[in-house]
C-alpha cells in the first residue's frame, strides 16, 4: 500500500505535535488548580483508588483511540492507494464458421448458427467470420468483433438453414461445377483469414460437412488442409453424416477425421444436431486463446482500512468520553 | 532562607497594608461589639491567678489608659477617675504556628489557610495587646523553627503577623508542627498562654506525650484551621470542585476522579471519623480545641475555645484534686 500524498503525514504529525506542545504549555500554567494539603486523606481511600484506576483506564483508552483516530484520518487524507500490476487478457481467437450448405447439412448448420448466435453475446475479443459453401464459397461476413452484427447475421443464417429464409441467402454457393466441393470451401475459409503466415492469434475453423464430394474441386481436402497449416489454423470438423464402414482411410468420415486431427483440431461425428452445443462448447474450451498483454501498472484508491479504523477509533473515543464524563 | 532572620523586610518606602488593621476590621465586621467585650473577658480569665481585683479609684493622670477610666464614678465625681487593680500580672502569650507549605494550601472556605492563621493569631494578639501582655511567636516547618521573642505593642504584633504571612508560602518547607512544639518545650521556660494554630493535625503517640508535657508547663490551647474538602458531600449534586495539586509534592488530583458518589461517600465518612478521632484526642489530652474553616468564623471559634478552656481547666483542677483526694 502506498500513499498518494505522503507529505500529509509529516504535516499531520507536525500539527499534532504543535497542538500537544501548546496544550502542555497551557497545562503548566494552572488556571483553576487549587493547592491542597493532606491528599492522602483522599488518595488512601480504596474507593478513590478504584475511581482513579477506572478514570486512568478510560483516559488511556481515550488517548489511544484519539491517537489512532488522528493517525487513521491522516492516513486516509494521504490517500492510500494500491499499486498493482494488471495483465490484461484478451481472448483473441479468430473463428471462422465454415459451413457446408449442401442439402444434407441444413439442421446441423442451423444448430451451429444457433450456438454461435448465443455465444456471440458473451464473446470478448474474439473475432468471428462465416463462410458458407456448396460448389462455391461465399463469405457471409468477414472476421469481426462486432458481435451485434454477428448475432444478426447468425440469426439470419439460422433461419435460412431452418428453411424459412428468403431464397437469396444461398445465392452464390452454387456457381461452381458440382456440389459440396469441400476442399474448395475449406480453402476459401482458410483464405478468409487475413495474411499469409501465422498471425500469433489462435485460429480455428469449425468445419461442418459430411465430406461427400460430388464434382471436381480445385483443392482437395488435403491441399486445403495444407493451406490451413501454413496459416496456423486448426480445423475442427463436425460430421453429421459419418456413415463410414470399416477401416478404410479413404472413406469420407475417416478422411475428414484424419485431416482435422492432423491440423490439431478435433473431429466429431454427429448423430443428432442437438449434440452440437456441447461439442462447440468443448471446441471453445479446448482452444483457450488468451493472449497476455504487457502488464500495466494500476493505481487505485484504497481508503477502506484507514477509514474503518478511524470509524472504530471514533466510536471508542466517544464511549471513553462518555465514561470519563459520567 | 537567609531572609528569615531579617523579618523587617518591610521597606519604609512602600507602605504595606497593615495586617493587624485587616484583622481588626474583620473582627469588628464579623463579631458583635458585645461578643468582643465578652471575648476580652474570656481572655482575661484564661490565666488562673491573674487578678482583675478592683483596688481603688484614683485620679486620672495623663498617660493612663482611657479604657481604665471609670465613667460612672467620673460622672459622679466630676473629674476623671481611673480604676486601678491589685497585682495585675502581665503574662506572655506565645503564639505557635505552622508556617510550612501545608498552611499555604486552601482552607475549607476556599481562602488560604494562612489567612485564617493570620486572623486567629491577630485576634489573639489583639486581645493580649489590649491586656498589655507581651506576645511572642514560634513558627516554622519541619526543617526550621524561627522565633520572635515576646514583646508588647501593636508594632510588634504587626511584625509577628507579617512574619507568619511572609513565611507561609508554597515554596516553604513541609509542615511539621511537632518540631515547633518540641522547640517550645525545650526553650521556653516561662509559663505562657500558648496558642497553637495548625491545620487538621492528628497528634501521634509521641506528639501526644509532647502535648501532655507542654500542657503541664503552659496554658495550652489549640486552634485548628480546617482543610479544604477534597471531595464534595455525597448527594450534593454536581458541585464544582476544581482540580487540585498537593502542596507536598505537586501531585495532581483530577476533579473528575472525585465525581463518583461512592468516592464522595467514602471521603465524607473518613472525614467524619478523622474529625471525631481528632476531637477525641484533644479531649483526652484535656486541651481545649477550637476550629474554624474561614476567617469569619475565627472570632466565635476563639470565643468558644477560651470558654471551653476556662471550664476545662476548672474541671481539670477539680478532677485533679479528686484524684489527689482518692490517692490520699
Amino acid at each position: 500500500m502506498e500513499l498518494t500524498y505522503w507529505w500529509i503525514l509529516p504535516l499531520a504529525a507536525a500539527a499534532v505535535a504543535s497542538s500537544c506542545w501548546r496544550l502542555v504549555r497551557a497545562a503548566r500554567k494552572p488556571a483553576s488548580v487549587r493547592p491542597v494539603a493532606h491528599r492522602e486523606r483522599l488518595t488512601a481511600l480504596p474507593e478513590y483508588q478504584q475511581a482513579v484506576r477506572r478514570h486512568r483506564r478510560w483516559l488511556t483508552v481515550a488517548t489511544a483511540a484519539g491517537a489512532l483516530l488522528l493517525a487513521a484520518t491522516a492516513t486516509a487524507a494521504a490517500r492510500p492507494m494500491d499499486r498493482g500490476t494488471f495483465q490484461p487478457e484478451t481472448r483473441n481467437r479468430d473463428i471462422t464458421l465454415c459451413l457446408d450448405v449442401s442439402a444434407s447439412m441444413g439442421s446441423t448448420d442451423a444448430a451451429i448458427a444457433a450456438v454461435f448466435e448465443k455465444m456471440a453475446k458473451e464473446f470478448n475479443g474474439e473475432r468471428i467470420g462465416m463462410v458458407i459453401f456448396d460448389s462455391s464459397a461465399v463469405q457471409l461476413f468477414p472476421l469481426t468483433d462486432d458481435y451485434r452484427y454477428v448475432a444478426e447475421q447468425l440469426e439470419t443464417a439460422r433461419k435460412a438453414f431452418d428453411g424459412d429464409a428468403s431464397g437469396s441467402f444461398f445465392d452464390g454457393t452454387g456457381s461452381g461445377e458440382g456440389s459440396s466441393l469441400i476442399g474448395d470451401g475449406l480453402a476459401s475459409c482458410v483464405k478468409s483469414f487475413p495474411g499469409t503466415g501465422n498471425a500469433g492469434r489462435p485460429r480455428l475453423i469449425i468445419l461442418a460437412t459430411d465430406n461427400y464430394v460430388s464434382g471436381k474441386p480445385i483443392f482437395t481436402l488435403e491441399q486445403a488442409a495444407q493451406l490451413a497449416k501454413a496459416k496456423g489454423i486448426k480445423i475442427s470438423a463436425l460430421n453429421p453424416g459419418d456413415y463410414d464402414y470399416g477401416e478404410d482411410k479413404t472413406q469420407p468420415g475417416a478422411a475428414l477425421r484424419a485431416m482435422a486431427e492432423a491440423s490439431g483440431g478435433s473431429y466429431f461425428a454427429l448423430d443428432n444436431p442437438d449434440a452440437v452445443p456441447g461439442i462447440v462448447q468443448k471446441v471453445q474450451e479446448g482452444e483457450a486463446g488468451i493472449l497476455q498483454r504487457a502488464p500495466q501498472a494500476v493505481i487505485s484508491d484504497n481508503p477502506v482500512i484507514p477509514l474503518s479504523v478511524a470509524l472504530l477509533a471514533g466510536g471508542v473515543l466517544l464511549l471513553a468520553g462518555w465514561r470519563l464524563e459520567s | 532562607m537567609p531572609k528569615s532572620h531579617t523579618p523587617s523586610t518591610l521597606k519604609p518606602g512602600i507602605p504595606k497594608p497593615s495586617l493587624l488593621k485587616r484583622v481588626e476590621s474583620k473582627m469588628f465586621i464579623f463579631a458583635h461589639r458585645k461578643t468582643l467585650v465578652l471575648l476580652d473577658g474570656e481572655y482575661g480569665s484564661v490565666f488562673k491567678g491573674r487578678s482583675l481585683d478592683f483596688d481603688e479609684l484614683r485620679a486620672y493622670i495623663p498617660g493612663d489608659e482611657v479604657r481604665d477610666i471609670d465613667w460612672k464614678a467620673t460622672a459622679r465625681h466630676g473629674a476623671p477617675l481611673v480604676k486601678s487593680y491589685v497585682a495585675v500580672r502581665r503574662q506572655n502569650v506565645l503564639l505557635v504556628t505552622d508556617t510550612g507549605r501545608n498552611m499555604a494550601a486552601t482552607a475549607a472556605s476556599g481562602e488560604t489557610k494562612r489567612d485564617i492563621v493570620v486572623q486567629a493569631l491577630g485576634v489573639m494578639g489583639y486581645l493580649a495587646h489590649r491586656h498589655g501582655d507581651a506576645v511572642g511567636l514560634v513558627h516554622g516547618n519541619a526543617t526550621v523553627t524561627r522565633t520572635i521573642p515576646a514583646r508588647k505593642g501593636e508594632d510588634h504584633l504587626e511584625r509577628i503577623l507579617r512574619e507568619v504571612d511572609q513565611h507561609t508560602n508554597l515554596d516553604g518547607g513541609p509542615s511539621g508542627i511537632a518540631h515547633q512544639l518540641d522547640f517550645v518545650l525545650r526553650h521556653i521556660k516561662q509559663r505562657s498562654l500558648m496558642v497553637v494554630v495548625a491545620d487538621e493535625f492528628l497528634p501521634g503517640p509521641e506528639t501526644e506525650t509532647l502535648l501532655r508535657r507542654l500542657h503541664s508547663r503552659h496554658e495550652l490551647i489549640w486552634f485548628t484551621v480546617h482543610d479544604a474538602s477534597l471531595a464534595s458531600e455525597p448527594g450534593a449534586g454536581e458541585t464544582e470542585i476544581p482540580d487540585s495539586i498537593d502542596v507536598a509534592d505537586g501531585a495532581f488530583l483530577p476533579a473528575l476522579a472525585v465525581r463518583s458518589e461512592a468516592v464522595r461517600a467514602a471521603y465524607a465518612t473518613a472525614s467524619r471519623e478523622r474529625e471525631a478521632r481528632r476531637q477525641d484526642t484533644y479531649r483526652r489530652l484535656g486541651i481545649a480545641e477550637g476550629n474554624a474553616g474561614s476567617s469569619h468564623e475565627v472570632v466565635p471559634a476563639l470565643f468558644a475555645l477560651l470558654e471551653q478552656h476556662k471550664t476545662r481547666s476548672q474541671n481539670g483542677g477539680i478532677q485533679a484534686r479528686k484524684r489527689q483526694h482518692r490517692a490520699g
